[in-house]
């Protein structure tokens, strides 16, 4: 992995890094990816991909009125709202 | 005092639910291991005062007036839940987990919230913004994890029973480090409502306990359907505890062939053969099976685990709810409050997720690992035609000293070899004490078929009943 794909992917991940670490999370990256890369020696045709163990179950409930109005509950958590908004900085220069 | 006195004791009247709650927090207060982040002394008492005005309603539940820590990734509702982590350091949740709604249900207190790998990602209890937990058989050894605070928990004797996680074996092998049991249930017995997700196609909680009994009655506390999860299972759940009684007859147990050679370590492999013979004695068939895929886990594992870990870890942006970087933009928000938040082994992790899922490298990662994990479970459907459970060991070695992630970090992933086929697949298993090597206990481990937990948490117990591993204590 080069600077400019690694750049990229911290992007992607929204990870800031300094330059100066880079060489030290290719190493990471790398050496868990060689791990990784013993799947290349299995043969896998034929197989169908499994997502999830387990069949699925279609859940649903009744169309019961419930109390879930929990406004203030929630923007309490918030590191900064006012009474109606989680807040942020600028978005638009 | 392990989880059937204590709570004969409580049912007797020997002694009060307040009384157990507050001989465990004093415990709490002592501890030298960093076994814990919260300490709850003003509610547990509270709710300890409650379960002794309510003895009758309370005395024949399945956890009546025990002390119990939890796992600090269940949800607690105004109660801080920071799964490990600088980025929910600040996190009060406005609700409860299904679990430890269930434990509360069940009887029990929660007196503490145990320490933890962060997010759950990790084998030894290292990664926690809050410090490493100690092993309590040997402090300056760690406890396994990502569960090693819960497990030290028991195993240090502070509470009888404690709730964990186990996504890659994340129970299982802090049980064998510690010397006590951990079970992780079939995929969907447990709801993962209010468990904070690191990889929501493996996460699953269970039980810790000293023995099979404990985790038998904590896992009929926390097992049930929940409709606000949808991969919970909506099949009845059978009475864990009762089933310990029963008679299963003479099992057949799948032993596999040439194990030795995965690099498991003489003194796990010794342990490992006794047990063997004990299988026997007990009149089980041991039946050699064939499973030379068993291995091929690991390699998929790191590539599904982190992949939903970047999907799911994407919610921790500073605007909603946790940790916030300040800054002039929204997009530096982002970033430096995500690099800040994370830890190095979480940060790792959500590259190498997005790496994989990101575009022209899906097939070539995504794909084929669950292409592996399909073929491990058609490997299990093969085996389990032919055998009752599979008995190996938990883990490849005993537990081992601090900081060894930092010279071989792919040394700590193969840690979980022997685990995280269980967790691909989705299947039951237990973990129990099965000897003591260089003054440190040995783990070894049942694989049953789906939905089979009463199967083998009944044999680990018919073992217990004949060993004494699991009576021994730091």
């Amino acid at each position: 992995m080069d600077k400019i794909e690694l750049k990229n992917l911290l992007f992607l991940a929204r990870i800031h890094a300094e330059e100066r670490e880079y060489p030290e999370i290719t190493k990471k990256l790398t050496n868990t990816f060689n791990l990784i890369d013993e799947m290349n020696n299995l043969d896998l045709q034929g197989l169908e991909p499994l997502n999830n163990p387990l069949e699925l179950n279609n859940v649903s409930r009744e169309d019961e009125e419930k109390n879930r109005n929990q406004k203030d509950k929630f923007l309490d958590q918030s590191p900064e709202s006012d009474d109606d908004h989680f807040m942020v900085p600028k978005i638009i220069e | 005092m392990n989880f059937r006195e204590q709570r004969e004791n409580f049912r007797n009247k020997k002694i009060s639910a307040k009384e157990a709650v507050q001989e465990a927090l004093c415990k709490v207060e002592n501890d030298k291991l960093n076994i814990f982040i919260s300490n709850l002394r003003d509610s547990a008492e509270k709710r300890a005062e409650e379960i002794d005005n309510n003895f009758e309603k309370y005395k024949d539940r399945p956890l009546s007036g025990v002390p119990i820590a939890h796992k600090d990734i269940f949800c607690t509702e105004n109660i801080q839940t920071t799964c490990g982590s600088k980025m929910l350091s600040n996190f009060i949740p406005p609700y409860s987990s299904t679990v430890t709604r269930n434990c509360d249900e069940a009887g029990s207190v929660m007196i503490a919230k145990t320490n933890m790998d962060e997010f759950a990602m990790g084998s030894s209890n290292e990664t926690s913004f809050f410090g490493p937990v100690g092993n309590p058989w040997n402090d300056s050894l760690v406890p396994g994890g990502s569960s090693g605070g819960s497990a030290a928990c028991v195993a240090a004797n502070i509470t009888s029973i404690s709730t964990g996680t186990d996504t890659g074996g994340s129970i299982r092998q802090p049980a064998a480090l510690c010397g006590i049991t951990g079970m992780k249930p079939t995929y969907g017995l447990v709801s993962r409502w209010g468990m904070i997700a690191f990889c929501s196609s493996m996460d699953q909680a269970g039980p810790f306990a000293r023995d099979a009994f404990g985790c038998a009655a904590l896992l009929d506390a926390m097992a049930s359907y929940d409709g606000k999860d949808s991969t919970c299972s909506k099949r009845d759940v059978v009475n864990f505890e009762n089933a310990l009684a029963e008679d299963f007859g003479a099992l057949n147990i799948g032993i596999i062939k040439n194990i030795e050679d995965l690099g498991i370590n003489n003194d796990v492999l010794e342990a490992y053969e006794h047990s063997k013979s004990v299988l026997q004695q007990l009149g089980h068939t041991l039946k050699e099976i064939d499973f030379s895929e068993l291995s091929s886990g690991i390699c998929s594992y790191y590539v599904i685990a982190p992949a939903e870990c970047s999907s799911n870890l994407s919610r921790f942006d500073g605007v909603k709810y946790g940790y916030r970087s300040d800054q002039n933009n929204i997009s530096e928000l982002y970033m430096k409050t995500r690099s800040e938040g994370f830890g190095d082994e979480v940060k790792k992790r959500i590259l190498i997720g997005t790496h994989v899922l990101s575009a022209g490298f899906y097939d070539a990662y995504y794909l084929k690992a669950q292409q592996v994990r399909r073929m491990m479970k058609n490997k299990f459907e093969d085996i389990f035609k032919d055998v009752d459970l599979i008995f190996m060991p938990t883990t490849l070695d005993q537990a081992f000293e601090k900081n060894r992630q930092d010279s071989d970090p792919n040394r700590m992933y193969k840690e979980d070899l022997l685990t995280i086929p269980a967790n691909l697949a989705g299947l039951p298993a237990i973990s129990f004490p099965n000897g003591f090597k260089n003054n440190l206990p040995v783990g070894g481990q049942f694989v049953g078929n789906y939905f089979k937990e009463d199967l083998l948490l009944n044999t680990a117990n018919k073992i217990q009943e004949v060993t004494d591993w699991h009576k021994m204590t730091p």
